[in-house]
């Protein structure tokens, strides 16, 4: 049942994706992110897909594994395609019963769609050459000047990774659950909303009830191992920027102002 | 001074209700006065609620003194500026293997401690190393914890803190939820921590031969220390062991007997080969015992057999499995065969014993029996009736048969016990008078007090949490019981109660009972006939006696025989005359006897 859910999607593979500080990843990723939204044209997503299809190759990661995070997407993606192909005012191309589709409809409709895909697939170039755990440092580092504003940036890491731990446990401890109240006659499957949500509180109890009891096991283990919050504590693998980080943010910082440059030519009738 | 000092230490929890005010004050530890030598092996014994744990918790200064004080290395805990070098000097390993692990990688798990204490970097990985190295974890350094044994775990704990290079280290009842392999692996690693590293190991636990290493144990009750000596000294009181909820090992208790008995044996024995020895030279002297000295074990034994006797009628065949078998993600890479071609046959008013280790495919084949998981080939046939047939009505099997899964309390969620009891007999379909009846006589059966049933089920301690939740299965009216690991995580005294009260509902009510257990010793006890599983197939079925007999067999799949069979075994080998295929206590007793007063039977 649920055992089959698997989290965090890290695909392991000796690339040099992987070796890259996560920072640089994360930087690299945020900056990608943004700059699909720079440009209207051709040239722009040319720019892109080669950055995109570039580091495909370097991380080593099947590009089979990019498509998975893709079916979650899907509805939403139709869903976007969709409108913006019926309500972008612009030339009509094509009229029926109460539809116009226009030509700026269509391009912003093709243009949307290549940009979600391209921002999953990027997005999960992340997290498959990262651990959780390379993620959670990344973000405390980054987050450390937010200290100044009193924000608790070394919890809120911790509280990730404590999470990140657990959830695999918690999913087993609810299947075992769901079994044991099913041995004693409970349903899951029929009935109408209310009583589905009814027949949840006999899981749902003995679960919150056991996370209580393991965070409160958890939270002993960890004062009787002298924790005592970010304070003085050093690190077993502390974040340290290599001479392929630097390379990494030329690259970035190359590819950035390519595509800002090329995201300003147009060329054709359509304004491609 | 001793690296652990308690000097009149007195503990008290005080409950409150919701305005604040004092609504009772339980007085955990009442005066212990205890002083641990550096490099000792200190073992703790106790029945569930004596107050060892919350006395372990002092030492880590987890907890502070009502009265007195204890000090770590000369320093008192008490003290808000001790606390961090007293939880380096002496660390601390819990219960729950799940909820200590703090990383989502064993080494960087390993390291939590030494980040804490601000350590560098380069020495965290050199502490790192050496301390897997202790506790031979090594190759599982880059592992997810998740992944690994619940050995495994508490082993990379014990590394957890190893590699704060403490001076002594507290295990808290490290074994109490793992199978009989985890446990010697974490009882392994405690002794080379001992014995290489010079740590001082103050175990505590309820598990006896756990304890037999031990250079010194100490009992404690109602909070205080009641005895206190080497472990020879302390298995000599078996009756007093007995009325603090603990029990001894199955050698001591057999020599215990024969002692009684009137074979002059030395008091206090440890091991097997301690017996044996005694044995040889009592019959190389030529002694002998009067026929009379037979007459209470006979007694016994004859009880034994009636009671056997009961269910051994050829009955009815009520749960058949036709070639069952069960298979995880069938046709990818990691296809697992949980079950292989399992039949089995159970019979109305059996009481079937099913052992194999953890992963055997045990927990698997018991949820086939009332329909939780769907065989992917072969048939399974209740009453006649096929299961896994289209329609067939699985909600009423449920109710004929009832499962018991681990930890049973852990899916207890009324606001009362009543309520909680009433859960399955109302999912049933039974009205709510009817409900409440079956709720009322399973509560009964189980022996829960009356003035209990409207409190909340979450109030009370883990053997009555236990009750509650066979209740709940036993309201249900199964005809077969299946039960999982019942008791596991209960102390001695607790263990014989759940077990007796199987026993009674197997007796009284004629209910099937299937007991799935770690225990060869508990299983041979109760079970008359035995399964044993490995790696999804059955290996052996047959009377304890039978199975047992083929004990190189067992062992060689992970599994054991009772003491007692081995006792008679090395008896044999050395040469003794006697019949060696036994299984429980008294048996052992009646041979070992016999073979004293010379009369053949």
């Amino acid at each position: 049942m649920l055992r089959d859910i698997t989290l965090g999607q890290y695909y392991q593979a000796d690339s040099i994706i992987h070796k890259l500080d996560p920072r640089t990843k994360l930087i690299g990723t945020f900056v990608y992110l943004v700059s699909l939204f720079l440009f209207r044209n051709v040239a722009g997503f040319l720019a892109a897909t080669v950055f995109l299809v570039s580091m495909i190759k370097l991380s080593r990661v099947p590009f089979k594994f990019m498509v998975r995070g893709m079916k979650s997407i899907v509805v939403i993606m139709m869903i976007t395609v969709v409108f913006n192909m019926f309500l972008t005012p612009g030339e009509p191309l094509l009229k029926f019963w109460r539809f116009t589709i226009t030509d700026e409809g269509l391009k912003n409709a093709v243009f949307t769609a290549i940009r979600l895909i391209y921002l999953i697939i990027g997005a999960s170039l992340m997290t498959l050459t990262t651990t959780p755990n390379q993620l959670t440092d990344a973000l405390e580092n980054l987050m450390n000047p937010l200290k100044v504003f009193k924000l608790p940036v070394h919890e809120v890491a911790m509280m990730m990774s404590i999470a990140l731990r657990f959830i695999p446990i918690l999913l087993d401890e609810t299947d075992k659950i769901m079994r044991a109240q099913t041995a004693r006659g409970a349903d899951f499957e029929h009935g109408n909303l209310v009583q589905r949500a009814k027949s949840l509180v006999p899981i749902l109890v003995p679960l919150f009830v056991s996370a209580f009891r393991r965070a409160n096991d958890l939270a002993m283990a960890m004062e009787a191992r002298c924790y005592s919050g970010g304070e003085g504590r050093t690190k077993m693998k502390p974040l340290r920027y290599e001479k392929r980080d630097t390379i990494s943010f030329i690259i970035i910082v190359f590819y950035l102002a390519a595509v800002i440059v090329l995201g300003r030519i147009t060329i054709g009738k359509f304004g491609l | 001074m001793g690296i652990v000092v308690a000097k009149d230490l007195a503990f008290e929890y005080i409950r409150r209700d919701e305005e604040g005010n004092v609504e009772g004050i339980t007085r955990a530890i009442d005066g212990v006065t205890l002083n641990i030598k550096a490099g000792e092996f200190v073992a703790v014994l106790g029945g569930n609620g004596s107050g060892k744990s919350t006395f372990a918790k002092h030492i880590n200064a987890l907890l502070y003194p009502t009265e007195g004080a204890v000090y770590v290395d000369g320093k008192d805990t008490a003290a808000a500026e001790n606390t961090w070098s007293v939880r380096q000097t002496a660390g601390m390993i819990f219960q729950n293997p799940d909820n200590q692990i703090i990383g989502n990688i064993v080494e960087e798990d390993v390291g939590f401690g030494p980040e804490n204490m601000g350590i560098p970097t380069e020495e965290i990985w050199q502490r790192v190393e050496e301390a897997l190295q202790i506790v031979g974890m090594k190759k599982y350094a880059k592992h997810s914890p998740n992944k690994l044994s619940g050995g495994q775990k508490q082993r990379v704990a014990i590394a957890g803190v190893v590699a704060m290079h403490p001076k002594c280290i507290i295990m808290d009842e490290p074994t109490a939820m793992l199978d009989p392999e985890g446990r010697h692996e974490v009882i392994r690693a405690a002794r080379a921590l001992n014995n290489v590293e010079k740590v001082t190991v103050i175990l505590i636990t309820h598990y006896m031969e756990e304890v037999i290493h031990a250079s010194r144990v100490v009992v404690m009750d109602h909070g205080k220390v009641v005895m206190m000596g080497t472990p020879r000294e302390i298995f000599s009181e078996v009756e007093k062991l007995r009325e603090l909820r603990l029990d001894v090992p199955q050698v001591t208790m057999l020599s215990w007997y024969l002692r009684k008995d009137g074979l002059p044996l030395k008091k206090g024995i440890l091991d097997i080969n301690e017996l044996t020895k005694e044995l040889l030279q009592l019959k190389k002297s030529d002694f002998r015992l009067p026929e009379t000295a037979l007459n209470p074990v006979r007694k016994e034994l004859l009880a034994a057999a009636e009671e056997k006797k009961k269910g051994s009628d050829e009955q009815l065949p009520i749960l058949i499995l036709d070639h069952v078998s069960y298979v995880y993600s069938e046709g990818s890479n990691d296809e697992i065969r949980a079950l292989d071609d399992v039949s089995l046959t159970i019979r109305k008013g059996e009481f079937i014993g099913l052992i194999g280790h953890t992963g055997s495919g045990k927990s698997t084949l018991v949820q086939h029996l009332n329909g939780l998981n769907r065989a992917t080939s072969g048939n399974i046939y209740f009453k006649g009736e096929d299961i896994c047939e289209k329609g067939y009505d699985m909600r009423k099997l449920r109710s004929k048969v009832g499962l018991v899964f681990q930890y049973p309390e852990h899916q207890l969620f009324e606001e009362n016990v009543f309520k909680d009891v009433c859960f399955g007999p109302l999912n049933m379909g039974l009205s709510k008078k009817e409900a409440e009846l079956a709720a009322f006589s399973a509560l009964e059966a189980v022996g829960f007090p009356k003035d209990g049933f409207y409190s909340s089920p979450f109030e009370f301690s883990g053997g009555q949490k236990r009750r509650i939740a066979i209740a709940g299965v036993l309201a249900m009216k199964p005809e077969i019981l299946v039960l999982d690991e019942p008791t596991a995580g209960l102390d001695p005294k607790g263990r014989d109660e759940i077990l007796g009260l199987i026993k009674e509902l197997h007796e009284t009510q004629d209910i099937t009972v299937v007991l799935v257990s770690h225990s060869m010793e508990d299983v041979a006890n109760y079970a008359e006939r035995i399964v044993a599983v490995d790696n999804g197939k059955i290996l052996m079925e047959g009377s304890p006696r039978e199975v047992f007999k083929r004990y190189k067999e067992l062992e060689a799949v992970g599994l054991a025989a009772p003491q007692v069979t081995y006792i008679l075994n090395d008896l044999k080998d050395k040469g003794f005359d006697i019949d060696e295929n036994v299984t429980t206590i008294t048996e052992a007793r009646y041979r070992i006897l016999n073979s004293f007063t010379g009369s053949r039977d």
